[in-house]
Protein backbone atom coordinates (compact mmCIF):
# COMPACT_ATOMS: atom_id res chain seq x y z
CA UNK A 1 0.00 0.00 0.00
CA UNK A 2 2.97 2.50 0.74
CA UNK A 3 4.61 1.38 -2.15
CA UNK A 4 1.26 2.40 -4.70
CA UNK A 5 1.25 5.88 -2.66
CA UNK A 6 4.83 6.46 -3.52
CA UNK A 7 4.41 5.59 -6.83
CA UNK A 8 1.06 7.66 -7.25
CA UNK A 9 2.90 10.63 -5.19
CA UNK A 10 5.68 10.46 -8.22
CA UNK A 11 3.09 10.19 -11.00
CA UNK A 12 1.49 13.16 -9.72
CA UNK A 13 4.75 15.21 -8.99
CA UNK A 14 5.94 14.63 -12.64
CA UNK A 15 2.06 15.46 -14.11
CA UNK A 16 2.38 19.05 -12.26
CA UNK A 17 5.67 19.89 -13.47
CA UNK A 18 4.91 19.45 -16.63
CA UNK A 19 1.78 20.53 -16.57
CA UNK A 20 3.05 23.60 -14.72
CA UNK A 21 5.91 24.81 -17.27
CA UNK A 22 4.21 24.65 -20.14
CA UNK A 23 1.36 26.84 -18.83
CA UNK A 24 4.19 29.37 -17.95
CA UNK A 25 5.36 28.99 -21.27
CA UNK A 26 8.59 30.52 -23.03
CA UNK A 27 8.65 34.41 -22.65
CA UNK A 28 6.86 36.07 -25.45
CA UNK A 29 9.62 38.62 -26.43
CA UNK A 30 10.02 42.34 -27.53
CA UNK A 31 9.80 43.83 -30.77
CA UNK A 32 13.79 44.65 -31.90
CA UNK A 33 14.57 48.47 -31.87
CA UNK A 34 16.76 47.37 -34.51
CA UNK A 35 16.03 48.51 -38.22
CA UNK A 36 15.60 46.33 -41.42
CA UNK A 37 18.98 46.96 -43.08
CA UNK A 38 19.59 48.73 -46.13
CA UNK A 39 23.24 47.89 -46.47
CA UNK A 40 25.39 44.86 -45.20
CA UNK A 41 26.72 44.88 -42.39
CA UNK A 42 30.75 44.36 -41.92
CA UNK A 43 30.42 41.34 -39.87
CA UNK A 44 27.38 39.31 -38.51
CA UNK B 1 14.90 3.59 7.42
CA UNK B 2 15.99 1.72 4.56
CA UNK B 3 12.27 1.10 3.86
CA UNK B 4 11.36 4.81 3.50
CA UNK B 5 14.69 5.42 1.17
CA UNK B 6 13.19 2.73 -0.78
CA UNK B 7 9.52 4.50 -1.38
CA UNK B 8 11.29 7.43 -1.54
CA UNK B 9 13.78 6.12 -4.41
CA UNK B 10 10.34 4.65 -5.92
CA UNK B 11 8.71 7.25 -6.15
CA UNK B 12 11.50 9.30 -7.77
CA UNK B 13 11.50 6.41 -10.15
CA UNK B 14 7.94 6.85 -11.29
CA UNK B 15 8.54 10.26 -11.51
CA UNK B 16 11.42 9.83 -14.08
CA UNK B 17 9.32 7.55 -15.86
CA UNK B 18 6.49 9.17 -16.08
CA UNK B 19 8.16 12.36 -16.93
CA UNK B 20 9.84 10.93 -20.40
CA UNK B 21 6.80 10.79 -22.18
CA UNK B 22 4.84 14.15 -20.71
CA UNK B 23 7.85 16.13 -22.15
CA UNK B 24 8.09 14.86 -25.56
CA UNK B 25 4.38 14.52 -25.72
CA UNK B 26 3.00 16.98 -24.15
CA UNK B 27 5.51 19.41 -23.15
CA UNK B 28 7.49 19.70 -26.32
CA UNK B 29 4.99 20.56 -28.71
CA UNK B 30 3.54 23.65 -26.32
CA UNK B 31 7.45 24.63 -25.66
CA UNK B 32 9.13 24.44 -28.73
CA UNK B 33 8.38 27.82 -30.60
CA UNK B 34 9.92 30.21 -32.69
CA UNK B 35 10.33 33.42 -30.57
CA UNK B 36 8.28 36.15 -31.47
CA UNK B 37 10.40 38.94 -30.66
CA UNK B 38 13.27 37.33 -33.39
CA UNK B 39 15.74 39.74 -35.61
CA UNK B 40 17.89 37.89 -37.55
CA UNK B 41 19.85 39.69 -40.71
CA UNK B 42 21.12 37.41 -43.48
CA UNK B 43 23.25 39.10 -46.35
CA UNK B 44 23.87 37.17 -49.75
CA UNK B 45 26.21 37.82 -52.40
CA UNK B 46 26.06 37.32 -56.35
CA UNK B 47 29.18 37.44 -57.85
CA UNK B 48 29.74 38.01 -61.47
CA UNK B 49 26.27 38.98 -62.39
CA UNK B 50 24.61 40.47 -64.78
CA UNK B 51 22.30 43.54 -63.76
CA UNK B 52 20.14 46.09 -66.00
CA UNK B 53 20.47 49.11 -66.24
CA UNK B 54 17.56 51.61 -65.68
CA UNK B 55 19.08 54.26 -67.09
CA UNK B 56 19.58 52.76 -70.72
CA UNK B 57 17.56 49.31 -70.17
CA UNK B 58 20.65 47.66 -71.38
CA UNK B 59 22.16 44.33 -68.85
CA UNK B 60 25.99 45.02 -67.56
CA UNK B 61 28.22 43.16 -66.26
CA UNK B 62 28.76 44.10 -62.48
CA UNK B 63 31.21 42.24 -59.53
CA UNK B 64 28.98 41.93 -57.06
CA UNK B 65 25.21 42.10 -56.14
CA UNK B 66 24.27 41.92 -52.41
CA UNK B 67 20.63 41.19 -51.18
CA UNK B 68 20.22 41.51 -47.31
CA UNK B 69 17.51 39.96 -45.98
CA UNK B 70 16.26 41.19 -42.14
CA UNK B 71 13.36 39.35 -40.50
CA UNK B 72 12.16 41.05 -37.44
CA UNK B 73 9.56 39.66 -35.35
CA UNK B 74 7.04 42.57 -34.50
CA UNK B 75 5.24 41.32 -30.92
CA UNK B 76 2.55 43.86 -30.81
CA UNK B 77 1.09 42.65 -33.88
CA UNK B 78 1.64 38.47 -32.71
CA UNK B 79 0.09 39.58 -29.33
CA UNK B 80 -3.29 40.83 -31.66
CA UNK B 81 -3.05 38.07 -34.15
CA UNK B 82 -2.88 35.69 -30.81
CA UNK B 83 -5.96 37.59 -29.43
CA UNK B 84 -7.48 36.86 -32.42
CA UNK B 85 -6.91 34.08 -33.53
CA UNK B 86 -6.34 32.21 -29.91
CA UNK B 87 -2.87 30.38 -31.67
CA UNK B 88 0.65 31.35 -30.61
CA UNK B 89 1.67 33.38 -33.43
CA UNK B 90 4.86 35.32 -34.87
CA UNK B 91 4.54 38.05 -36.98
CA UNK B 92 8.16 38.58 -39.38
CA UNK B 93 8.12 41.79 -40.95
CA UNK B 94 11.21 41.59 -43.81
CA UNK B 95 12.52 43.14 -46.15
CA UNK B 96 14.52 42.02 -48.48
CA UNK B 97 17.06 45.00 -50.44
CA UNK B 98 19.01 43.94 -53.20
CA UNK B 99 22.06 46.34 -54.07
CA UNK B 100 24.71 46.83 -56.60
CA UNK B 101 27.95 46.72 -56.61
CA UNK B 102 28.36 50.92 -55.77
CA UNK B 103 25.94 49.97 -53.03
CA UNK B 104 23.15 51.66 -54.34
CA UNK B 105 19.47 50.26 -54.20
CA UNK B 106 18.40 47.54 -57.15
CA UNK B 107 15.08 46.83 -55.41
CA UNK B 108 13.56 46.78 -51.80
CA UNK B 109 10.50 44.09 -51.15
CA UNK B 110 8.88 44.41 -47.72
CA UNK B 111 6.66 41.46 -46.46
CA UNK B 112 4.68 40.57 -43.38
CA UNK B 113 4.71 36.54 -42.93
CA UNK B 114 2.27 35.39 -40.17
CA UNK B 115 2.33 31.71 -38.88
CA UNK B 116 1.71 29.54 -35.61
CA UNK B 117 4.90 29.72 -33.68
CA UNK B 118 5.12 25.96 -33.11
CA UNK B 119 4.11 24.32 -36.90
CA UNK B 120 4.74 27.31 -38.55
CA UNK B 121 1.60 26.95 -40.65
CA UNK B 122 0.52 30.64 -42.16
CA UNK B 123 -2.08 32.08 -40.80
CA UNK B 124 -4.42 34.40 -42.77
CA UNK B 125 -4.82 36.97 -40.15
CA UNK B 126 -2.34 40.35 -39.21
CA UNK B 127 -1.94 41.85 -42.50
CA UNK B 128 0.57 39.62 -44.33
CA UNK B 129 1.36 41.27 -47.55
CA UNK B 130 4.71 41.09 -50.58
CA UNK B 131 5.21 44.75 -51.59
CA UNK B 132 2.35 46.14 -50.23
CA UNK B 133 -0.11 43.71 -51.48
CA UNK B 134 -1.99 41.84 -49.34
CA UNK B 135 -1.49 38.00 -50.02
CA UNK B 136 -2.79 34.51 -48.53
CA UNK B 137 0.12 31.99 -48.05
CA UNK B 138 0.04 28.62 -48.16
CA UNK B 139 3.24 26.09 -46.70
CA UNK B 140 6.02 27.79 -45.31
CA UNK B 141 8.76 30.32 -45.93
CA UNK B 142 12.04 31.08 -44.50
CA UNK B 143 12.21 28.43 -41.85
CA UNK B 144 11.12 24.67 -41.91
CA UNK B 145 8.95 23.23 -38.68
CA UNK B 146 10.30 21.48 -35.89
CA UNK B 147 11.82 17.85 -36.10
CA UNK B 148 12.14 18.35 -40.20
CA UNK B 149 10.97 15.04 -42.11
CA UNK B 150 12.55 13.96 -45.29
CA UNK B 151 9.41 14.78 -47.25
CA UNK B 152 8.31 17.44 -49.78
CA UNK B 153 7.26 20.70 -48.51
CA UNK B 154 5.37 23.26 -49.70
CA UNK B 155 7.10 26.59 -50.24
CA UNK B 156 6.12 30.09 -50.59
CA UNK B 157 7.42 32.27 -53.34
CA UNK B 158 7.48 35.64 -52.90
CA UNK B 159 8.30 36.49 -56.49
CA UNK B 160 5.30 34.45 -57.75
CA UNK B 161 3.35 34.92 -54.45
CA UNK B 162 2.26 31.09 -54.59
CA UNK B 163 3.64 28.29 -53.19
CA UNK B 164 5.05 25.10 -54.92
CA UNK B 165 6.81 21.67 -53.49
CA UNK B 166 9.75 21.99 -52.47
CA UNK B 167 11.28 18.37 -52.86
CA UNK B 168 13.79 16.78 -50.17
CA UNK B 169 16.99 16.13 -52.15
CA UNK B 170 19.22 13.95 -49.53
CA UNK B 171 21.07 14.49 -46.12
CA UNK B 172 24.38 15.88 -46.34
CA UNK B 173 27.17 16.74 -43.54
CA UNK B 174 27.44 20.53 -43.70
CA UNK B 175 30.35 22.67 -41.50
CA UNK B 176 29.78 19.28 -39.00
CA UNK B 177 26.09 19.44 -39.11
CA UNK B 178 23.83 17.15 -40.16
CA UNK B 179 21.19 19.03 -42.83
CA UNK B 180 18.64 17.71 -45.00
CA UNK B 181 18.93 19.39 -48.38
CA UNK B 182 15.82 20.49 -50.21
CA UNK B 183 15.20 22.71 -53.91
CA UNK B 184 12.74 24.22 -55.83
CA UNK B 185 12.76 25.46 -59.10
CA UNK B 186 10.20 27.89 -60.43
CA UNK B 187 9.50 27.87 -63.82
CA UNK B 188 9.74 31.05 -65.84
CA UNK B 189 6.56 32.86 -64.68
CA UNK B 190 5.19 36.34 -64.96
CA UNK B 191 5.89 38.29 -61.74
CA UNK B 192 4.82 41.94 -60.62
CA UNK B 193 7.45 44.40 -61.02
CA UNK B 194 8.62 45.73 -57.51
CA UNK B 195 7.42 48.95 -56.33
CA UNK B 196 10.42 50.86 -55.42
CA UNK B 197 13.03 50.92 -58.31
CA UNK B 198 16.11 52.92 -59.22
CA UNK B 199 15.92 55.85 -60.63
CA UNK B 200 12.40 56.35 -59.70
CA UNK B 201 11.33 53.47 -61.84
CA UNK B 202 7.52 52.51 -60.87
CA UNK B 203 5.41 49.75 -62.24
CA UNK B 204 3.13 51.55 -64.35
CA UNK B 205 6.41 53.08 -66.23
CA UNK B 206 7.63 49.69 -66.76
CA UNK B 207 4.40 48.96 -68.19
CA UNK B 208 4.07 52.26 -70.48
CA UNK B 209 7.46 51.25 -72.01
CA UNK B 210 5.58 47.85 -73.24
CA UNK B 211 7.36 45.87 -70.96
CA UNK B 212 6.57 42.73 -67.94
CA UNK B 213 9.12 40.54 -65.70
CA UNK B 214 9.37 37.24 -66.16
CA UNK B 215 11.65 35.39 -63.63
CA UNK B 216 12.88 31.64 -62.81
CA UNK B 217 14.84 30.36 -60.05
CA UNK B 218 15.84 26.94 -58.64
CA UNK B 219 16.31 27.70 -54.60
CA UNK B 220 18.08 25.05 -52.68
CA UNK B 221 18.61 25.25 -48.66
CA UNK B 222 20.65 22.81 -46.23
CA UNK B 223 18.18 22.45 -43.27
CA UNK B 224 19.13 21.64 -40.13
CA UNK B 225 16.19 18.82 -39.03
CA UNK B 226 15.85 19.18 -35.67
CA UNK B 227 15.36 23.09 -35.31
CA UNK B 228 14.25 23.47 -38.71
CA UNK B 229 16.53 26.55 -39.21
CA UNK B 230 17.91 26.49 -42.82
CA UNK B 231 21.65 26.78 -42.16
CA UNK B 232 22.92 27.99 -46.05
CA UNK B 233 20.44 29.39 -49.51
CA UNK B 234 21.87 29.64 -52.56
CA UNK B 235 19.59 30.45 -55.85
CA UNK B 236 20.31 30.34 -59.34
CA UNK B 237 17.97 33.51 -60.37
CA UNK B 238 17.12 35.03 -63.14
CA UNK B 239 14.77 37.48 -64.34
CA UNK B 240 13.99 39.45 -67.78
CA UNK B 241 11.92 42.36 -69.01
CA UNK B 242 9.81 41.05 -71.91
CA UNK B 243 7.92 42.96 -74.81
CA UNK B 244 4.33 42.77 -74.20
CA UNK B 245 2.43 41.33 -76.66
CA UNK B 246 5.95 40.84 -78.96
CA UNK B 247 7.80 37.76 -78.31
CA UNK B 248 9.71 38.20 -80.93
CA UNK B 249 11.95 40.80 -79.79
CA UNK B 250 14.93 40.42 -77.51
CA UNK B 251 14.33 40.17 -73.65
CA UNK B 252 15.90 42.30 -71.32
CA UNK B 253 18.51 40.51 -68.71
CA UNK B 254 17.05 42.27 -65.55
CA UNK B 255 19.37 39.87 -63.07
CA UNK B 256 21.20 37.00 -63.72
CA UNK B 257 23.58 35.44 -60.88
CA UNK B 258 24.10 32.44 -58.75
CA UNK B 259 23.29 34.16 -55.13
CA UNK B 260 24.44 32.23 -51.97
CA UNK B 261 25.41 33.19 -48.52
CA UNK B 262 28.17 35.35 -46.92
CA UNK B 263 31.03 32.92 -45.68
CA UNK B 264 30.89 34.95 -42.40
CA UNK B 265 26.93 34.69 -42.27
CA UNK B 266 27.01 30.64 -43.08
CA UNK B 267 29.46 30.18 -39.80
CA UNK B 268 27.79 32.43 -37.75
CA UNK B 269 24.19 31.12 -38.13
CA UNK B 270 25.57 27.27 -38.08
CA UNK B 271 26.81 28.54 -34.58
CA UNK B 272 23.54 29.83 -33.44
CA UNK B 273 21.88 26.85 -34.77
CA UNK B 274 24.41 24.13 -33.06
CA UNK B 275 24.01 25.98 -29.78
CA UNK B 276 19.60 25.70 -30.33
CA UNK B 277 19.00 22.67 -31.41
CA UNK B 278 20.76 21.54 -28.07
CA UNK B 279 17.79 22.61 -26.55
CA UNK B 280 15.17 20.81 -28.94
CA UNK B 281 17.32 17.51 -28.19
CA UNK B 282 16.92 17.88 -24.67
CA UNK B 283 13.38 17.64 -24.74
CA UNK B 284 12.82 15.00 -27.84
CA UNK B 285 15.90 13.21 -27.04
CA UNK B 286 18.15 13.51 -24.23
CA UNK B 287 15.63 13.86 -21.52
CA UNK B 288 12.68 11.54 -23.10
CA UNK B 289 15.86 8.38 -23.60
CA UNK B 290 17.70 9.62 -20.52
CA UNK B 291 15.08 9.64 -17.73
CA UNK B 292 13.52 5.92 -18.28
CA UNK B 293 17.45 4.77 -17.61
CA UNK B 294 17.32 6.77 -14.66
CA UNK B 295 13.77 5.67 -13.71
CA UNK B 296 14.79 2.38 -14.31
CA UNK B 297 18.37 2.37 -12.13
CA UNK B 298 16.23 4.04 -9.47
CA UNK B 299 13.74 1.30 -9.08
CA UNK B 300 16.75 -1.42 -9.27
CA UNK B 301 17.96 0.46 -5.82
CA UNK B 302 14.50 0.78 -4.29
CA UNK B 303 13.96 -2.94 -4.81
CA UNK B 304 17.66 -3.37 -3.61
CA UNK B 305 17.25 -1.56 -0.33
CA UNK B 306 13.61 -3.77 0.04
CA UNK B 307 15.00 -6.64 -0.48
CA UNK B 308 17.76 -6.29 2.53
CA UNK B 309 15.60 -4.41 5.00
CA UNK B 310 13.34 -7.86 4.34
CA UNK B 311 16.31 -10.00 5.15
CA UNK B 312 17.85 -8.05 7.97
CA UNK B 313 14.25 -8.65 9.21
CA UNK B 314 14.00 -12.31 8.88
CA UNK B 315 17.69 -12.64 10.39
CA UNK B 316 17.22 -10.88 13.20
CA UNK B 317 13.76 -12.90 13.78
CA UNK B 318 12.14 -9.62 14.18
CA UNK B 319 8.43 -10.18 14.05
CA UNK B 320 7.73 -6.78 12.57
CA UNK B 321 5.83 -6.79 9.34
CA UNK B 322 4.87 -4.25 6.62
CA UNK B 323 5.25 -0.66 8.16
CA UNK B 324 7.24 -1.81 10.90
CA UNK B 325 4.85 -2.45 13.36
CA UNK B 326 4.74 -5.14 15.92
CA UNK B 327 2.59 -8.01 15.08
CA UNK B 328 -0.15 -8.73 17.88
CA UNK B 329 0.95 -11.32 19.90
CA UNK B 330 -1.22 -14.59 19.38
CA UNK B 331 -3.84 -14.66 22.31
CA UNK B 332 -2.59 -16.94 24.99
CA UNK B 333 -3.80 -20.74 25.66
CA UNK B 334 -4.26 -21.21 22.60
Amino acid sequence: MRALAAAVIGLAAALVLVVTVTAIGPPRGHTSPRPLLTSPPAHP
Amino acid sequence: MRRRASLVLLALAVFCTALSPLLRWYAFPRLAEVPAGRYQAVVLEAKDATLVDYATLQPRRVSKVTMIETLKGNTEQAARVRAETGRDAVVWDTLTYVAGPDGAMVSRIPERYVFDAHTQQPLHAGGESVDGTPVRRDGIEYKWPFLVRKHDYRYFDMQTRTSAPIHYRGTRTFHGLEVYCFEQTIPWTKVPVPRTLPLGVTPDTVRQLGLERWYTTTRMFWVDPVTGAPVNGEEDHREELRWTGHPEKQPITAFAGHVAMRPDYVDSTVALVSSQRQLVLLLTTYLPWGLPVLGAALLALALVLEIRARNRRAHSGDLSHDGGKTARPAPEGR
